[in-house]
C-alpha cells in the first residue's frame, strides 16, 4: 500500500513537525526565574567530597556541603560550620567551636561528632581518602560538648585552617553513613549545604534543589541544573544558543564576542591560579647563569596580550596579587639584553646557542602549547635553543620521578586557599612529585617553614623564599592564569579571586 | 537454517576467547609501558614521593608485569576489572552505566547510516549515465570526506545555535527526569509512560546520531552503488528483463537483495568503527556514554578503566561480527548448504 500525500500537505506536515520539534526544544531551554541551567567543564568525581581533590568541583561540592571554614570572595577565612577557632602558637592544637544549628538534609543534627569522623575516624578506617594526606598530623580529636573539639595533631600545622575551607575539607554525615551504608551515601548523598542533590546523572547533569531549611543565607535559585559540557566549542553553543543560563571555561576570543553581543555578559577572570615554568636544577640549568637569562628572555606581558587578552597578570613570584605571599614591590624584568649578557658569562650566544628541553602539555589548559612555542621562539632569540616536546599532565609525575623531565616544564598550578604553603612551599619542596627542583638548599628552607607555626613570621618567611627561588632560577612564574565567564545579563553572580562560581550566589534581576 | 547460526554462534564464542585473551594481554601491556604514573595520579597532589611509592607497591606496579596481568585475569575472570584511580568506582559498573548509552547512539547512527547509504546508493546507481552522474559522484566523495566530528560540529551550530530548533547537550531537557530501568533511555522512558522524557530524548539524539550516521552512510552509499553495478552484469538479470518485469522490480526484488550482501559486510565493519566514532560525538554533545567515560580515563591516566572500556569495545565488536555473520547465512543461501 501506498501513501498518497499531496506534496502541499506533504511540506506543511513536515514544516509543522519541524516547528514542533523546534519549539518544544526552545520551551526545554528557557530559563524561568527560579531555575538557572549552567554549563560546567567537569563532573564530580564522587558524591564523596572527602574523595579527591579536584579543584573544578569544589563549587559544586560547596553547594551541598559544607566546609568548617570559608572564604570571602577576596580569600580571606572566615567562619562558617566553625564560629570560632583558635591554632595553638606551637601548631599542635586547634580548638573549635562548631554553630549548634546546623542540621543535615535528612534532619539530623550536625555535632562535633561528625566533625570528629570526618577528620580523623573515617581517615583511619582506611577508606581511600584524598583527605587522609591533607589531615595525616591529626593524631586525635577531642570532644568536649556536641558543639566544642579541640584537634591534636603529631607536628605543627600551621595550615590547618587554611585547610579547613580547602580541597576535600567537607563534613559529612557520620549517623547517616554508619547507618545507611556507605555505598548508599555515594548514591543519595547528604551534606548541610545550601541545596540538596536531587537528581545526578554521571557525565551529564547534576541537578540541585534548594534545601530551605539551611542555617544560613538561603540560595536565590530553587533548582539549579549543572550540564556537564566538556568541549569548549559546545559550551559557547550552549550559551549562544540559550540551552544553558552560564558557562565558564570558553575559549578567551569568545569573550569579546559575547560582549559586543547584547544578552550576554562576558568576562575574563583573573584566578589564584599560575602558570608556570618548572625547572630543574641540572643538565644544562645547572648554571645559573642560563636559568636566569631563559627567565629574563620572557616576555609574560607579550605571553598575556596575545594568548589571555592581557587580562592574565604577568607574575615575577609564585603567588597571584592579594594573596598574602605577593610581592608587590618584586619585579623579575623582561630585559633581552641581560638575558645575552648572562649567557655570554657562559660562552653562549645566538651563533652559539644552549641547547635546552622544554616540555608543555597540549590542552591541559588553556593555550599551553601555544605559550610554550612563544617561548621557544623568545629563547631562540637570545641564544636559547630549546628543543619542545608535548607530554600528557599524567606522564608529568612518571617523567618527573624517573628524572626524564627536560630542564624546563611549562605547568599550572591551582590554590583556591592562596596561602604561599600551596604556592611556593608545594612547587618547591623536593618531597613533593610535581617538583622537579631537587636543590637542597631551598628545599631545606620550604621544609623548616613547613614548621612555622606563627602567621605572621610563616608568611615573611615565604615572601623571602620566593624571592629567593626567583632571583635563583629555581622556578620561572609566568602569569596569574584567567577563569572565563559568560553569562545571560540579567544573571549575577559573587566573583571569588580563585574563580569559584557558586551556585548559591547565582541570582536573577 | 537456525541450527546452522545457532552453530556458527558457539563457533565464534569459542573463538571469541582467545581473541579476548590476547587483546587483553596487549591492552594490559601497552598501557603498563606507557610514561603515565597511574600511583601519583590515584594520590592528592600534596602526596610526597615516599606515599607514592608504596601505594605503588600497594598496586602491584612494582611486580613483573606477567604477574601484573595474571593478577588482573584472576579477578578479571571473578568479574572484577579493578577500580576506577579518578572514580574510585568499579570499573566494570562504570561501564555498565555508560554501554546502554553508546550502544542506543550506535544503533540509532547505524539506522540513519544504513537509510542514506542504501538510499544514496540507489540514487547513485539510478543516475549512472546521465548528466547528474558526476556531480552526484562529486557530492559522495564530499560526504567521504567529512569525519564524525565535524559534521557533530556543523550540526550543532545550524540546527542548534543558528535555528535554534534542535538540543544538542545530554540526554533530555533539564527539568524532566531520567528513568533508569535498563540504561536504554528511550525503552526506559516508554517504560515507565514518559512520552514527554521519550519524546525529549529523541530530540537529544537527533543531532549526534546524525552526526554519526551521515559520516559512515557514504562508503555504505558507494559499496552498494558498486555491487550494484556488478550485478546488473549478470546474466539473470537480463534474463529478468526478457522476461519482461520492469526496472523497478529488477532492482528492489533481485539486485538489491544480492548486492545487500556486501554491503551488510561492510556494514558489520563499520559498526565497529561508528562504534569507536562514539568517543567524539559524545563529548561534542555531553552524552554520557562509554566513549565520554573513556575521554576521563585517558586523561587521567585510569588505567583500569582504560582497560574496562578496551575490552568492552573489544566485546562489542566481537558480537557485531557474529550478528553480520549470522545475518550473512540467513541472506545467502549458498552458506547454508555449505
Amino acid at each position: 500500500m501506498v501513501l498518497k500525500l499531496p506534496r502541499r500537505s506533504f511540506l506543511q506536515l513536515a514544516l509543522g513537525t519541524a516547528a514542533t520539534v523546534g519549539t518544544s526544544a526552545r520551551i526545554a531551554s528557557a530559563a524561568t526565574n527560579d531555575a538557572v541551567t549552567i554549563g560546567w567543564p567537569n563532573d564530580v568525581p564522587s558524591w564523596d567530597p572527602n574523595q579527591r581533590f579536584t579543584p573544578d568541583a569544589q563549587p559544586v561540592f560547596k553547594a551541598v556541603f559544607d566546609q568548617p571554614l570559608d572564604q570571602d570572595p577576596k580569600l580571606k577565612l572566615i567562619p562558617h560550620l566553625i564560629k570560632s577557632w583558635n591554632l595553638a602558637p606551637d601548631g599542635l592544637s586547634m580548638a573549635v567551636e562548631l554553630r549548634d544549628d546546623v542540621t543535615f538534609h535528612n534532619g539530623d543534627p550536625m555535632t562535633t561528632e561528625d566533625f570528629r569522623y570526618t577528620f580523623l575516624e573515617r581517615i583511619k578506617s582506611g577508606i581511600k581518602l584524598d583527605t587522609a594526606n591533607s589531615w595525616k598530623k591529626v593524631d586525635d580529636i577531642v570532644i568536649e560538648s556536641p558543639t566544642k573539639a579541640t584537634m591534636k595533631f603529631n607536628s605543627p600545622a600551621p595550615t590547618a585552617p587554611q585547610w579547613m575551607a580547602f580541597l576535600g575539607s567537607y563534613v559529612v554525615p557520620k549517623k547517616y553513613i554508619e547507618g545507611q551504608g556507605y555505598d548508599n551515601f555515594l548514591k543519595n548523598p547528604i551534606g548541610t549545604g545550601p541545596y540538596k542533590l536531587a537528581e545526578y546523572e554521571l557525565n551529564s547533569r547534576i541537578v540541585l534543589e534548594r534545601n530551605d531549611k539551611y542555617w544560613g543565607p538561603k540560595a536565590k535559585i530553587a533548582r539549579v541544573t549543572i550540564q556537564i559540557i566538556k568541549d569548549p566549542s559546545a559550551r559557547v553553543a550552549a550559551i549562544q544558543s540559550g540551552q544553558v543560563d552560564c558557562t565558564l571555561n570558553v575559549p578567551v576570543r569568545e569573550v569579546e564576542r559575547f560582549n559586543k553581543e547584547g544578552g550576554f555578559a562576558a568576562e575574563i577572570n583573573p584566578i589564584t591560579r599560575v602558570i608556570l615554568l618548572n625547572v630543574r636544577a641540572d643538565l644544562a640549568f645547572a648554571d645559573k647563569n642560563v636559568r636566569l637569562a631563559a627567565h629574563h628572555a620572557i616576555d609574560k606581558a607579550a605571553l598575556s596580550k596575545a594568548f589571555y587578552g592581557g587580562a592574565a597578570v604577568p607574575l615575577s613570584v609564585l603567588a597571584t596579587p592579594g594573596t598574602p605571599g605577593y610581592l608587590a614591590d618584586f619585579t623579575f624584568k623582561y630585559d633581552p639584553a641581560l638575558a645575552k649578557e648572562l649567557l655570554a658569562k657562559s660562552n653562549f650566544s645566538a651563533a652559539n646557542p644552549v641547547k635546552i628541553g622544554l616540555a608543555a602539555t597540549n590542552g591541559q589548559f588553556p593555550s599551553d602549547y601555544d605559550i610554550a612555542r612563544a617561548i621557544v621562539q623568545m629563547w631562540k632569540n637570545v641564544g636559547i635553543d630549546a628543543d619542545l616536546q608535548v607530554i600528557e599532565y599524567a606522564k608529568y609525575f612518571e617523567l618527573n620521578r624517573g628524572g626524564k623531565l627536560p630542564e624546563a616544564t611549562l605547568y599550572s598550578w591551582d590554590n583556591a586557599t592562596g596561602d604561599p604553603e600551596i604556592f611556593s612551599g608545594y612547587q618547591l619542596n623536593p618531597k613533593m612529585p610535581f617538583s622537579p627542583w631537587k636543590d637542597e638548599d631551598i628545599g631545606q628552607k620550604v621544609l623548616t617553614l613547613f614548621g612555622v607555626a606563627d602567621y605572621d613570621k610563616r608568611i615573611a618567611g615565604y615572601k623571602d623564599l620566593e624571592r629567593y627561588a626567583v632571583e635563583n632560577g629555581a622556578t620561572m612564574p609566568l602569569l596569574q592564569s584567567v577563569l572565563t565567564v559568560v553569562r545571560k545579563k540579567n544573571l549575577n553572580y559573587v566573583k571569588y579571586d580563585n574563580g569559584w562560581v557558586l551556585p548559591q550566589t547565582l541570582q536573577w534581576t | 537454517m537456525i541450527a546452522i547460526v545457532a552453530k556458527l554462534i558457539a563457533r565464534r564464542l569459542l573463538a571469541a576467547i582467545p581473541i579476548l585473551l590476547v587483546v587483553s594481554a596487549l591492552l594490559f601491556c601497552i598501557l603498563r609501558l606507557l610514561p603515565v604514573d597511574p600511583a601519583a595520579m590515584s594520590l592528592p597532589p600534596n602526596a610526597t614521593i615516599e606515599e607514592i611509592e608504596t601505594k605503588r607497591h600497594e598496586m602491584g606496579l612494582d611486580r613483573p608485569l606477567p604477574e601484573q596481568y595474571l593478577i588482573w585475569l584472576d579477578d578479571a575472570l571473578h568479574g572484577d576489572f579493578g577500580r576506577s584511580i579518578q572514580f574510585r568506582r568499579e570499573a566494570g559498573s562504570l561501564v555498565a552505566a555508560t554501554l546502554p548509552v553508546t550502544i542506543e547512539l550506535a544503533a540509532a547512527a547505524m539506522v540513519l547510516a544504513g537509510i542514506f547509504g542504501v538510499g544514496g546508493g540507489l540514487l547513485l546507481f539510478h543516475l549512472r549515465g546521465t548528466l547528474w552522474e558526476p556531480a552526484a559522484d562529486l557530492v559522495s566523495i564530499l560526504l567521504l570526506s567529512i569525519p564524525e566530528f565535524l559534521w557533530g560540529l556543523i550540526l550543532l551550530f545550524v540546527f542548534g545555535v543558528l535555528l535554534q530548533v534542535l538540543p544538542f547537550t545530554g540526554q533530555v531537557a533539564p527539568g524532566l527526569p531520567l528513568p533508569h530501568i535498563t540504561g536504554f533511555l528511550l525503552l526506559d522512558a516508554l517504560l515507565v509512560g514518559r512520552f514527554d522524557v521519550f519524546l525529549s530524548a529523541c530530540q537529544h539524539l537527533i543531532l549526534p546520531a546524525f552526526a554519526l550516521g551521515l559520516a559512515f552512510s557514504p562508503t555504505i552509499m558507494r559499496v552498494l552503488r558498486s555491487s550494484l553495478f556488478d550485478i546488473y552484469h549478470e546474466d539473470y538479470i537480463q534474463q529478468a528483463r526478457l522476461r519482461g518485469l520492469s526496472e523497478e522490480r529488477i532492482l528492489l526484488k533481485h539486485a538489491l537483495k544480492n548486492a545487500s550482501l556486501p554491503t551488510l559486510t561492510l556494514a558489520g565493519v563499520q559498526f565497529g568503527i561508528l562504534f569507536s566514532g562514539t568517543l567524539l560525538i559524545e563529548v561534542i554533545y555531553s552524552f554520557p556514554g562509554m566513549g565520554n567515560l573513556m575521554v576521563d580515563a585517558v586523561r587521567n591516566a585510569d588505567l583500569p578503566l582504560i582497560q574496562a572500556i578496551g575490552l568492552t569495545y573489544c566485546i562489542v565488536v566481537l558480537v557485531i561480527n557474529t550478528v553480520v555473520d549470522s545475518l550473512y547465512v540467513v541472506l545467502n543461501p549458498k552458506l547454508r548448504v555449505r
